[in-house]
């Protein structure tokens, strides 16, 4: 085996860090149960699994986690901390 | 080999989106409905996976897990195996294909040894044959 390359849709990024996953994309926001939107929200999906796809082929660095802002999802969760 | 967990693991993808095949990888407990059960009465965790192909009805995955809630899964399964996602991108022409294989686990174990050394290793072996993925989409709940 060569390696497969990966690309992890974390909505805990600080218990995520800790593992330091080679690219990672943190929707902000997103509650534990919702990695890509809410049920029915295709098109919010589909942009994040769109974004999460494009971070394979970006200069990121690995063992980052990359934030972005879907304000379709219309709300504010905050992500569970390490050690809490 | 020992991996050094101050190392990241990076494997290099080559190519381009519109070529390449995705697999899924999710943590968030999900399996066919006529899959085994993830073991949730085991107070350590349940080791196991299971193997999704590529043709199934999502209508027919569901979650067994009991460390995060999936309410929302149980409604649209997307949103922690966005499998109906991955056909809309390759629809639209943005990736190639979908693999063959994909994998649901229940990401709660206080058996991280296990875990890391042996069921992580044997995902990445299922992925690796036979699913023809040339890259993986990893998931939580």
């Amino acid at each position: 085996m060569k390696g497969i390359p990966t690309v992890l849709i974390t909505v805990s990024p600080e218990v995520s860090a800790q593992m330091r996953p080679p690219r990672a994309l943190y929707p902000n926001g997103f509650k534990i149960g919702n990695s890509l939107g809410k049920p029915g929200m295709r098109d919010l999906q589909r942009k994040v699994l769109h974004d999460a796809l494009t971070l394979l082929t970006e200069n990121t660095r690995p063992g980052s986690i990359i934030t972005r802002d879907y304000p379709e999802y219309g709300e504010y969760h905050e992500p569970p901390r390490v050690g809490k | 080999m020992t991996i050094s967990r101050k190392c990241v693991p990076f494997t290099p993808f080559e190519g381009e989106l519109a070529r390449a095949t995705i697999g899924i990888v999710t943590a968030g407990g999900v399996h066919l409905r006529d899959q085994e059960p993830f073991n949730i009465a085991d107070e350590l965790g349940d080791l196991g996976y299971r193997v999704i192909s590529d043709d199934v009805d999502s209508k027919q995955l569901m979650v067994t897990h009991h460390h995060y809630d999936h309410s929302d899964a149980d409604k649209d399964i997307n949103v922690v195996f966005p499998l109906d996602v991955l056909r809309d991108l390759r629809v639209s022409g943005f990736i190639h294909g979908i693999a063959r294989k994909h994998v649901g686990y229940m990401g709660y174990t206080m058996q991280l040894k296990a875990m890391y050394e042996g069921t992580a290793r044997e995902i990445a072996n299922e992925i690796d044959k036979g699913s023809r993925a040339d890259a993986v989409v990893l998931t939580g709940g």
